[in-house]
């Protein structure tokens, strides 16, 4: 009888031991493609990205860049000189030494690496040298303003090169940095483990096991917080979003993000290599009505690329409220009949339709086709459509919201958009160090890419995480990643 | 009998090859370029012409084609674009649980569609009959994905006995492994119980009216005698057709309950592959889908004569 009992006890101390170990689940709403910070090209990598691997800088919430594994550093010889000096002591998760030699490897492997999806970022980069055991120092080809904001995302995260080395390709299967959680496996399609990094420079993580999990679908994504099977979920729809607000046992962080989405011209032919036609689309646009009846005001209307509290933001520029009148003059009487592409999608869809209807308010007549991401891309990037869904995830620089976007050949210049001017002045920002002057230059040239309407900003989305009460320790970051560090489940 | 068995097997072998040419050739045909997706938001051209280089994606398509298929014949699948895992470990990875789930399912569907299948066509037109007929209409008129999100509001949120979602494999914990996969299983079952449940009420029809179960009733043989042995048994033979073909589509991966439930099998593989472009992933996922199939059909005609010995083979 006793014997029994004592197991029972013995047993359920064990059990309370396993209890104290705390676990936090998240769900995603994509698979991680590839946890290499060189490889990645997936805005949900960097959520489990930023757990594994610290970065050189990182953002605080008012996105300045704040110390992280640079302790400090200094910009000198007129922007062309970033001379970074580490933090001691710190090592990566297998145990060797996060030094400046490895600071070196690691932005040289994302400068070199065969598909490194950081080479475009870095492209400003001459060298890298070793100064110090703890000094490192980037010299430049022409002054980045942007540099320090690119560092603080993955070109910034310093991988072990022991480990890097000897995985080669598959270090994105094994990855190991010096974050204060550490990579313990991975089944693809089924979750992501990491465990707390117990000797962790900056104090262990209160979490003990951090696991992500996808859930592509929404609605999916939700009932598996509100069963308790994760943690936590980032994004939420924002239709759900009162639901969460008015259930006691969950709370929503709903934050503004860096993003913008709209519509792109076609610039490059018929009917939108004119002018007036693009001006007539953009005017009948009612950026109120997209946020109330598409996403329950989780969102705010665009005047531009940049959000309202980045640095770039201009409070002078208005989103402009819907001119049916001047839609109406500018098409003097002709019809205008186009096709806008989207992505399926219940949101998508009913975007769309919302578009097509104020669309039709000024008598133009627009076709939806719904094509998958993937055909969406390669006709963007073909210059194969008329009109086009399609936004940006967003960054901290103004750089990384426009440049690419607006110059001539730029990567992501889905309208086939050019002008000298714009050229110039984008190609001036950059080279800019002081952020007054590089805003002041930016909103120039956005003055007249507003003018030539290639795009027409309609919102910029907030983020919106959902989680159990009793998380605490969760910054609202507008770069949408969520930084387990600091977190704790009560 | 053998005989026959060798010689479906080696029937097979050309329409393999038709296979094989036609998983390559729609993968082509697919709009968007792998490289361009692998890098989404970083794709500069220069980056984009790189990567196409180093996955082999610039030589032309009849030489991708001829070496694909040479590596096949070693087993050798290739690797993901994405994270340069091996394809046929991938595979093996999935495939029990997608073959798990589907035993599950159709185990399921048989329990619910014999018992309804035959009351339907023994009380034919009956208040019984036609309430069994709408439920088989609806079990087949409801989409997966909605049933789905039924069961987890139902069983997860409300009762909280089932957890919504997850998998754990079976060696590691077979009640847990049950367990999670219950609400997926029940949700395809349903769909395929009343297909199957259909099929088997018209054939006990037809062969109840046959003059041998009326002979059968006139030697005096028990009511349920007759019903389970000379009327089943070979109403079975068009319903063992129907299960064949529902069990074949399950293995091809059952995209959307996966989808919903978090299954990490075959067709979260598969959409997950398509969406990324991940030509290998595709390719060799679509090939051994239609060897599945074509086993299970070839155990399909195998299994017609255990039931009925008139089927004999040639």
């Amino acid at each position: 009888m006793r014997q029994p009992a004592r197991i029972l006890a013995l047993l359920s101390l064990l059990a309370l031991g396993a209890a104290a170990a705390e676990t936090v689940t998240v769900g995603l709403d994509a698979d991680p493609p590839r946890l290499d910070p060189a490889l990645s090209s997936a805005f949900v990598d960097r959520q489990v990205l930023n757990q594994i691997f610290d970065k050189l800088v990182d953002l605080d919430q008012n996105l300045k860049i704040v110390p992280a594994l640079a302790k400090s550093w200094k910009i000198s010889n007129g922007g062309l000189t970033y001379t970074f000096t580490l933090r001691p002591g710190v090592k990566f998760h297998d145990g060797t030494p996060l030094d400046a030699s490895a600071v070196k490897y690691s932005l040289e492997r994302n400068l070199n690496l065969e598909g490194s999806a950081r080479k475009n970022e870095l492209s400003s980069v001459k060298d890298i040298k070793v100064l110090g055991p703890l000094t490192v120092q980037l010299n430049l080809k022409q002054p980045y303003g942007p540099l320090l904001a690119v560092l603080a995302d993955r070109a910034g995260m310093i991988v072990s090169p022991k480990a890097a080395e000897r995985e080669g390709k598959d270090f994105q299967n094994n990855p190991v940095g010096s974050g204060p959680f550490e990579f313990v496996s991975r089944k693809r399609q089924d979750n992501i483990t990491l465990q707390a990094n117990k000797a962790y420079w900056d104090g262990v993580p209160k979490i003990d096991k951090l696991v992500y999990r996808p859930f592509p679908e929404g609605d999916v994504r939700l009932a598996n917080l509100l069963s308790g099977a994760v943690q936590v979920i980032t994004p939420i729809d924002p239709k759900d979003i009162s639901k969460l607000d008015q259930n006691p046992k969950f709370d929503v962080l709903n934050y503004p993000g860096l993003g913008f989405q709209g519509i792109w011209f076609n610039v490059t032919r018929p009917p939108f290599n004119d002018k007036a036609n693009r001006q007539a689309v953009a005017a009948t646009i009612d950026r109120d009505a997209v946020a109330k009846v598409v996403f329950y005001n989780t969102v705010k209307p665009a005047a531009g690329p940049f959000p309202p509290g980045t640095p770039a933001y201009s409070p002078t520029i208005k989103a402009p409220e819907p001119n049916l009148a001047l839609a109406r003059q500018k098409l003097g009487g002709k019809p205008l009949t186009f096709t806008i592409l989207t992505t399926p999608g219940t949101v998508t869809t009913q975007l769309a339709q919302l578009y097509q209807a104020m669309f039709a308010q000024a008598g133009i007549s627009a076709k939806i086709q719904q094509v998958e991401f993937g055909t969406l891309l390669d006709r963007a990037d073909k210059h194969d459509f008329d009109a086009l869904i399609l936004g940006w995830s967003g960054r901290p620089d103004p750089d990384g919201n426009i440049y690419d976007f607006f110059v001539t050949g730029g990567a992501n210049n889905q309208a086939g958009y050019s002008n000298k001017t714009v050229d110039q002045l984008l190609n001036k920002a950059r080279a800019q160090s002081a952020m007054p002057a590089r805003v002041a230059t930016y909103n120039v040239a956005l003055g007249q890419i507003l003018s030539d309407v290639p795009y027409v900003w309609v919102y910029h989305p907030n983020n919106l995480v959902g989680m159990v009460r009793g998380l605490s320790g969760i910054k609202a970051i507008p770069d949408g990643i969520i930084r387990f560090k600091d977190a704790d489940l009560k | 009998m053998i005989q026959f068995a060798v010689r479906r097997l080696l029937a097979a072998l050309p329409t393999l090859f038709v296979v094989t040419v036609l998983v390559f050739g729609m993968v082509q045909l697919l709009p968007g370029d792998p490289a361009r997706l692998l890098l989404g938001e970083e794709a500069t051209p220069q980056a984009v012409t790189e990567l196409r280089h180093s996955l082999g994606l610039d030589r032309p398509v009849p030489e991708q084609y001829v070496r694909w298929l040479m590596n096949i014949g070693r087993l050798d699948f290739g690797s993901s674009v994405k994270d340069n895992s091996s394809v046929l470990g991938l595979i093996a990875d999935k495939l029990p649980t997608t073959i798990e789930l589907a035993l599950f399912a159709m185990l399921i569907a048989a329990l619910i569609a014999l018992p309804a299948g035959m009351i339907s066509a023994l009380k034919r037109d009956s208040w019984t009959d036609r309430a069994l007929t709408l439920l088989a209409l609806s079990g087949i008129s409801l989409p997966n994905f909605f049933l789905g999100i039924l069961l987890i509001y139902l069983f997860s949120i409300r009762l909280a006995w089932i957890p919504a979602s997850g998998y754990v494999p079976f060696s590691q914990n077979p009640a847990k492994n049950l367990l999670l996969l219950l609400l997926p299983a029940v949700t395809l079952g349903v769909h395929s119980a009343a297909v199957l449940a259909r099929y088997l009420r018209s054939s006990m029809l037809e062969t109840l009216s046959q003059d041998y179960v009326r002979t059968a009733h006139a030697k005096g043989i028990t009511w349920q005698q007759v019903v389970l042995k000379h009327g089943l048994r070979n109403a079975l033979v068009p319903v063992i057709t129907a299960f064949g073909l529902q069990l074949g589509g399950l293995l091809g991966g059952a995209v959307i309950t996966e989808q919903i439930f978090s299954v990490p099998g075959f067709g979260r593989l598969l959409v997950d592959a398509v969406f990324t472009r991940d030509l290998p992933v595709i390719q060799g996922v679509v090939l051994v889908s239609a060897v599945a199939v074509f086993l299970v059909s070839f155990l399909v005609d195998l299994a017609y004569a255990a039931v009925d010995p008139r089927i004999r083979y040639h």
